[in-house]
This record gives C-alpha cells, sequence and structure tokens, in this order.
C-alpha cells in the first residue's frame, strides 16, 4: 500500500519509522526476546493502559486487563503478520477486546447491568483525532463526518466505551431496534465513502 | 424505522452489516454466536471483518494515553520466570520458512486441484421425479472427496482427503500454528454449525477417523475450517480463534 504513495511528508516518514520500530519489537518479542518485550511494553502501555482504563472505568482492574494483555501478547507475537495488521492496531484490539471480556464479565455477574458498571474515565478524549497525520485514519474521520450525528455518536461510542447494541440503546434510552438500524445504516454509509 | 426488534437478516429493511457489528464489538448472545459461524463458513465474511477492524484500528490513534503505575510491568515480568509448559516444536514458526515437507504438500494440493478443476463434468443425472422443498443440501458422498484448505499468506493450500468407505480424513503436512498454539480443524456442513475434527499436527500429516455424527457433515460443499486455539485446542467446543484456513470439499 503504502510503497505506491508519492514522498511521505516529514510527520508521516515518523510515524512510518515508528511503525517500522514496533514491527521490529513485536517479531523480536515473538521469539521470546525479553529485552525487545522490554522496550514494547514502555513505548505501548500508555496506550494500551488508557484502552483498558477507560472501558474497565477503574483503575485496579484496567491494570489487571494489562497484565493479562501483556502476557497476551508475549504469547501470541510470534503469530503476528506484518502484513496482515499494523502493529498498533494488533496491539490495541488486543487490549480492547481483553477490556471488553472484563466489562461483560461483570455485568453478567451482576444482575442488573448499566447502574452498576463504573463510570467511564472520560467521555470526551476525541480532541486529538484532529491531528492524526495518518492518510488512512484521516479518510475514516472524513468519512464519519458524513454521517448522521446520531448515527456517528454511536459508531464512536461502540468503539470507545465498547458497548452493545442493548446498552447503547440503553444509554440512548431509544428502542434496540431502532439503535440497531441507525448503526446499521450508519455502517452502510461508512463503508460506501471508504470504498471511494 | 420501527420500533420492533429488527432481525440481522432481515430483506428490505436494515443493511446486513454484520460484519462491521462483529469487528466493533456491538454483538452479543445469539447475535454474536451467528456472527462467529459465519467468520467459519464465509471467508468473504472473515475478510469482512478483517477489513473492519483494520478501518476501525486507525482510530485507536485518536485514544488518549494513561499510565499504568510502575508495578505492572514487575508484575508481567515476574509472570514470565513462572515455570510453563515445555515447548517441543519452538523452531516451528508460521510464516518464516517453509520446510520441505510444505512443498510435497503444495504438489499434492496443486495435483488434487488440478484433478478437481479439470475433471470433466459428470453426465447429468436424470432429474428426481420428487419436488425440492429447500435450498439444496450438500450431497453425502459416495465417492473420495477432496479439499485444499487455503490459508491465504501463511503459505501454500493444504490438502484434505477425505474416505467414505473407512471414514478416514487425512490432512497434509502444513505448519499452521506455532508451539504456543494449537491448530484445530472444524467442518461446518448441512447444519451451518462448526463441528471439531480435532487439532493439527505441528509436524507431518493429520489423519482423523471420523465420529459417526460428524460423518453426517460431511459431503460435497461442506467447508473445511482451521481456527487457531490455545494449546490443546478450544475448550468450549466452538471455534475461539481466529480462522486462519478454510477449504471447500470436492468429489473426486
Amino acid at each position: 500500500m503504502t510503497d505506491q504513495r508519492p514522498p511521505l511528508p516529514p510527520e508521516t516518514a515518523d510515524i512510518s519509522a515508528a511503525r517500522a520500530r514496533l514491527v521490529e519489537m513485536l517479531l523480536r518479542t515473538g521469539d521470546e526476546d525479553r529485552a525487545a518485550f522490554r522496550d514494547l511494553y514502555q513505548l505501548t502501555s500508555a496506550k494500551l493502559f488508557g484502552i483498558t482504563f477507560r472501558i474497565c472505568g477503574e483503575r485496579q482492574a484496567a491494570e489487571d486487563v494489562l497484565h493479562d494483555v501483556y502476557l497476551t501478547i508475549w504469547k501470541r507475537a510470534g503469530a503476528y503478520e506484518p502484513s496482515r495488521a499494523s502493529p498498533i492496531t494488533w496491539l490495541a484490539t488486543i487490549a480492547r477486546n481483553r477490556a471488553i471480556d472484563w466489562r461483560r464479565a461483570q455485568a453478567t455477574r451482576r444482575t442488573s447491568h448499566l447502574d452498576d458498571i463504573p463510570p467511564l474515565a472520560d467521555s470526551t478524549p476525541l480532541a486529538s483525532e484532529t491531528m492524526i497525520v495518518d492518510q488512512d485514519a484521516r479518510q475514516l474521520h472524513t468519512c464519519l463526518e458524513t454521517l448522521e450525528q446520531r448515527q456517528r455518536e454511536a459508531i464512536r461510542t461502540a468503539f470507545f466505551d465498547g458497548v452493545t447494541y442493548a446498552e447503547l440503546a440503553e444509554q440512548q434510552n431509544v428502542p434496540l431496534g431502532t439503535m440497531k438500524s441507525w448503526v446499521r445504516r450508519g455502517m452502510l454509509k461508512l463503508k460506501e465513502c471508504l470504498q471511494r | 424505522m420501527s420500533d420492533d426488534t429488527i432481525l440481522p437478516d432481515d430483506p428490505g429493511r436494515d443493511p446486513d452489516m454484520m460484519a462491521a457489528e462483529l469487528a466493533l464489538g456491538l454483538l452479543d448472545g445469539d447475535e454474536r454466536a451467528t456472527a462467529l459461524r459465519r467468520m467459519l463458513a464465509e471467508p468473504g465474511f472473515a475478510q469482512d471483518v478483517d477489513m473492519w477492524r483494520a478501518r476501525f484500528g486507525d482510530w485507536f490513534a485518536a485514544w488518549p494515553d494513561a499510565s499504568p503505575s510502575a508495578a505492572v510491568w514487575a508484575r508481567v515480568d515476574r509472570s514470565l520466570d513462572a515455570p510453563r509448559v515445555p515447548q517441543a516444536d519452538a523452531v516451528l514458526r508460521p510464516n518464516r520458512w517453509w520446510p520441505a515437507a510444505t512443498a510435497v504438500a503444495s504438489a499434492i494440493a496443486a495435483v488434487l486441484l488440478a484433478i478437481v478443476v479439470l475433471r470433466p463434468a459428470p453426465p447429468q443425472p436424470v432429474p428426481a421425479p420428487a419436488p425440492v422443498a429447500s435450498a439444496p443440501l450438500p450431497t453425502a458422498p459416495a465417492t473420495m472427496l477432496v479439499a485444499a484448505i487455503d490459508p491465504g499468506e501463511k503459505g501454500p493450500p493444504v490438502s484434505a482427503v477425505y474416505d467414505p468407505a473407512t471414514a478416514g480424513l487425512r490432512v497434509s503436512a502444513a505448519t499452521l500454528a506455532d508451539a504456543n498454539q494449537s491448530a484445530e480443524l472444524w467442518i461446518i456442513g448441512a447444519d451451518g454449525t462448526p463441528h471439531s475434527l480435532g487439532l493439527l499436527r505441528t509436524t507431518g500429516a493429520s489423519t482423523f477417523t471420523v465420529t459417526a455424527a460428524n460423518r453426517a457433515q460431511i459431503a460435497a460443499g461442506a467447508t473445511l475450517a482451521v481456527s487457531l486455539e490455545a494449546v490443546g485446542g478450544s475448550p468450549t467446543g466452538q471455534p475461539l480463534g481466529p480462522v486462519i484456513a478454510t477449504g471447500k470439499l470436492s468429489q473426486v
């Protein structure tokens, strides 16, 4: 993909270099290189903790999940394929999924769900979105802007809070079917825009 | 827009965005189970899920950082020193070096594919008089079945041969999992649900004797799929890990 593009502006070149470094650390981690794993932790733990903290909503649980996330990364790094996913997406997806698993297990354990889930650490984290320099990410941002606000907000909340349709519908106080409809139509529009 | 619960595949109302819904984590319960089944049964669906994961993955850049306490690294580091299961096959890693055995497997798969592709079409049978009530189901096998299980970028197709006379299924040698995972083989037949056939060996060909229950699923048109699971295979009886290779069974 990137090799057919015109020369990269300096900020994008920095991102590419950082990405290449992460790929190398991940591959070395896959070969059970503990020094590389430690470097990987130092470079990525703030990002991954930001993810587990927001979704878990409490520090102690978020740190427990983060511990689990890095053990998973240590075990699975050998299966990482640079051609299939960017390193940060691969790492962040593990963190997000583990945090969601924790959150849903909590919700199931308690009889009534939403009221008992800890409040989100921060409900407006997206100020930095405008500063994204990566071309693909910018396209995602641009395409999201073409959606209706309620569609965009629902998709955003699903991503950043790790919630299900049922939770979204309850938060927004709309029927489940209505929420599904908003999101599905929004995602269809998003897909069409992204394919342009 | 109605307030009724809308079924995921209700035509003419909502578009089918199940791949995006699964990638985003919106689904739970039965809908999630349906989506996971589709991951196995429909390679195109699995690709869509990957595409959406990558797309939404760009959003991680907007996620605010937070600092974990220093104790977390100490805990992680200590955990690595805990006794672990010895790793006999630690040198075998996917997608690095392909041993000579793989080339042989590849050649076998190529031959099988050639047989399947180049074989002249069988004479059309006389149409059965009974009316067809529903969509055609995969046909029960009377002859050998083959499949080329395609792992995409992870390597060449892996051949699978099923002999109905012995209920034996043989899968040629392939390194699809590293030492920290198990590659589990599934059949998705007429009932649309994955049934485990067992774990693939990390070295050499794998042979299975298909149980009577699973034999009912084996037919031309059924799908063989390989998922990556925790060592020892999925504990739940359903695939939990990513599907890394699929192929459809055809009559030889």
